[in-house]
């Protein structure tokens, strides 16, 4: 399987303005933090929300989903006594929101699906917008992950004795991939796996190397932080080296006792 | 290549197993309860609720209570491995699952967080173990026996049937040799406030299609099957020829009036199938019970099939929504439809919606059936519709 990598935008990466990202004010001020950032990273990954009507599939990715409005809701519930909630965060504590969002920006309605599994999440989604372009279901597709830190979630994770090697983390990263190769591509994915048992840097090379000058990110994930889409930031980070003229880049992740994954990223022609 | 399904697993409020599902459906017993009595609540609303407790739930399976699985992994794993016990796997070679949660274990994080917002250093820790989705896919993957790759998928009332779908493509791709796919769901009081706070439950048995219908009753339950691809299946209880996935992309809660999405999902399940639309036998449909699903869904049958709706049903007046698990729990049922040849009863109906006039079946009826659209739909615009053949 092989798919064509137009963009990759993280949250971080985000320069044009949110009004212009989200036009409708009403929107933005009922989305959460969360959405928000998901969803502006996406709208700049297509390059504005005309960019949207192109795509063919909408791929979310979320370890944990919408955990301030979750929680939010949660806490009303239980404060109020069940009693005159307001609807909102629970509508927006759905873990498809911003796949929906993105969708009902330009009343898209291709394919449209959310994968919430813990580290994996992100690969799973990849995985799916792989198969949908080999089988020619889709040809321009988005992908993208998020995960958000909240409070309470550090303090849970702080007693559960998290943080001690790697910091909190949060983020979103957006990635637009096509089945054909254009002269908006940048990279090309040319192989994913998902393995039972732990690899060391030299295996990853034996085994997915196409090329003696291959770069392996092990484990990347560790830098940017303990949230389960943090993959993610480890395939922007993958495109960008071969942007930088890396001709191949094989990420490995096996985050905190999960199943290992790994994807290759290799520069065009 | 051929998908078909050669396990089925069924737990919700009419009770464990598809025997005992089947028969209460084929006598017309709703599971539909007056109100809760396991959840914690003070709402007095009708529910699907399964009259097991957590504890009880893992004595049956030979869980110990030191696992401390949440209700929508104890769930998923009842039915999990009665799908599982119908198909004849060889163990040796890769069985995958794609599970689909919307609460995953809310019902246990919602007793931590009581302690929790009063003194952030409180609530027992075990209970918030298992909140995020994946946890109950781990958890049923660790007690069926399954080795392969596994994922979870939630797309709100949606999920399973995506499910199903994600599981049709890992076999294409042969990424898998058996796939179990399907979802679960438990009554939790964040789910049951949270559609209250919508305001779309009904205070009284729900009335899908019916005139009068004035919103859904909430259920839990989990529903899954087993896929392999037709070459290597010794025997199988039917197709999956058809399925599609559309978003209606009108409102973040609401289906548009035209029904776009529902229609566009049943039309691509068909055209992938290569079946004409008027040799649909049956359609087990959304069909929740309020007033804005049943009509944009009528709509789209409309658009679909014109004057020729085949015949059609819900069976969420028998076990309530059951959220992610209601497209898990109705394809196992649309299974059933063709392997022993019945329609079910939509229960609680009596008049037609005035703009669409358009009649359920109301009986449970014997007769041979070769094809079944089933339909499910969800928040965030989510529509997806699978159709089983012969």
């Amino acid at each position: 399987m092989r798919c064509y990598i137009d963009s990759v935008v993280t949250a971080q990466d985000v320069a044009t303005d949110i009004k212009l990202l989200i036009p409708d004010a009403g929107l933005r001020r009922r989305m959460s933090r969360v959405i928000k950032s998901a969803v502006t990273t996406a709208v700049e990954c297509v390059g504005g929300t005309e960019g949207i009507d192109a795509l063919d599939a909408i791929i979310t990715a979320t370890g944990w989903g919408c955990l301030a409005d979750s929680e939010k809701f949660l806490r009303n519930m239980i404060v109020e006594h069940e009693q005159l909630l307001n609807p909102t965060p629970f509508i927006q504590s759905t873990f498809n929101t911003v796949g929906g969002q993105i969708a009902l920006l330009r009343h898209n309605h291709c394919y449209n699906v959310t994968y919430v599994n813990r580290s994996h999440s992100f690969e799973d989604a990849l995985l799916d917008a792989m198969m949908r372009i080999a089988d020619g279901e889709s040809c321009n597709v988005l992908v993208g992950a998020f995960d958000e830190q909240t409070p309470s979630q550090h303090r849970i994770m702080e007693r559960m004795g998290a943080f001690r090697t790697v910091a909190d983390g949060e983020g979103a990263v957006f990635a637009r991939l096509t089945a054909q190769r254009s002269e908006q591509s940048v990279a090309q994915v040319t192989a994913i796996d998902f393995l039972c048992q732990s690899l060391t840097v030299e295996q990853c090379r034996e085994r997915y190397a196409t090329r003696a000058d291959a770069t392996v990110v092990y484990n990347g994930y560790a830098k940017y932080g303990l949230f389960p889409t943090s993959a993610a930031y480890t395939f922007a980070e993958a495109v960008r080296l071969v942007q930088q003229g890396e001709s191949e880049v094989v990420v490995y992740n096996e985050y905190f006792g999960a199943a290992p994954a790994v994807f290759r990223v290799q520069c065009i022609g | 290549m051929g998908i078909v399904v050669t396990g089925v697993g069924i737990v919700s409020a009419l009770g464990v197993g598809v025997e005992r599902n089947l028969e209460r459906i084929c006598r017309g017993e709703s599971g539909i309860s007056a109100t809760p009595t396991l959840l914690r609540t003070a709402n007095r609303l009708p529910v699907g609720e399964i009259a097991v407790t957590n504890e009880q739930l893992h004595s049956m399976l030979s869980i110990p209570q030191s696992e401390h699985l949440s209700r929508t992994a104890l769930l998923g794993i009842l039915a999990v491995r009665e799908a599982m016990a119908g198909a004849d796997i060889d163990y040796t070679r890769r069985v995958g699952l794609v599970s689909s949660t919307s609460v995953g274990g809310m019902d246990l994080t919602e007793h931590f967080f009581e302690s929790f917002i009063e003194d952030d250093s409180r609530g027992r820790l075990r209970d918030v173990r298992m909140h995020d989705c994946a946890a109950s896919t781990d958890a049923i993957a660790r007690h069926c026996g399954i080795n392969g790759y596994r994922t979870t998928i939630s797309t709100a009332c949606s999920s399973a049937a995506n499910a199903i779908i994600a599981g049709a493509k890992l076999l294409k791709h042969n990424i898998v040799d058996y796939v179990v796919v399907g979802g679960s769901d438990a009554l939790s009081a964040f789910t049951l406030n949270g559609f209250k706070s919508l305001m779309i439950l009904d205070g009284e048995p729900c009335r899908p299609f019916d005139s009068s219908r004035a919103g859904l009753n909430l259920g839990e339950g989990a529903g899954y099957l087993v896929l392999q691809r037709e070459e290597e299946a010794c025997s199988y209880y039917c197709h999956l020829s058809g399925y599609s996935n559309r978003n209606d992309a009108h409102h973040q809660t609401a289906s548009s009036a035209e029904g776009n999405g529902a229609y566009q999902a049943m039309a691509q399940a068909l055209q992938m199938a290569g079946v004409e639309p008027q040799s649909v036998d049956y359609i087990n449909a959304h069909g929740t019970g309020t007033g804005n699903n049943d009509a944009s869904e009528s709509a789209a049958f409309i658009r679909l099939f014109g004057d020729n709706v085949p015949p059609f049903s819900s069976t969420k007046a028998f076990t309530g929504h059951t959220l992610a698990a209601a497209g898990g729990i109705e394809a196992v049922l649309s299974v059933l439809s063709i392997v022993r040849g019945c329609r079910y009863p939509n229960l609680n109906f009596t008049t037609p919606i005035a703009e669409y006039g358009l009649h359920p079946v109301t009986a449970f009826e014997q007769a041979k059936i070769d094809s079944v659209l089933t339909n499910s739909f969800g928040f965030g615009g989510n529509c997806s519709s699978l159709l089983f053949t012969r």
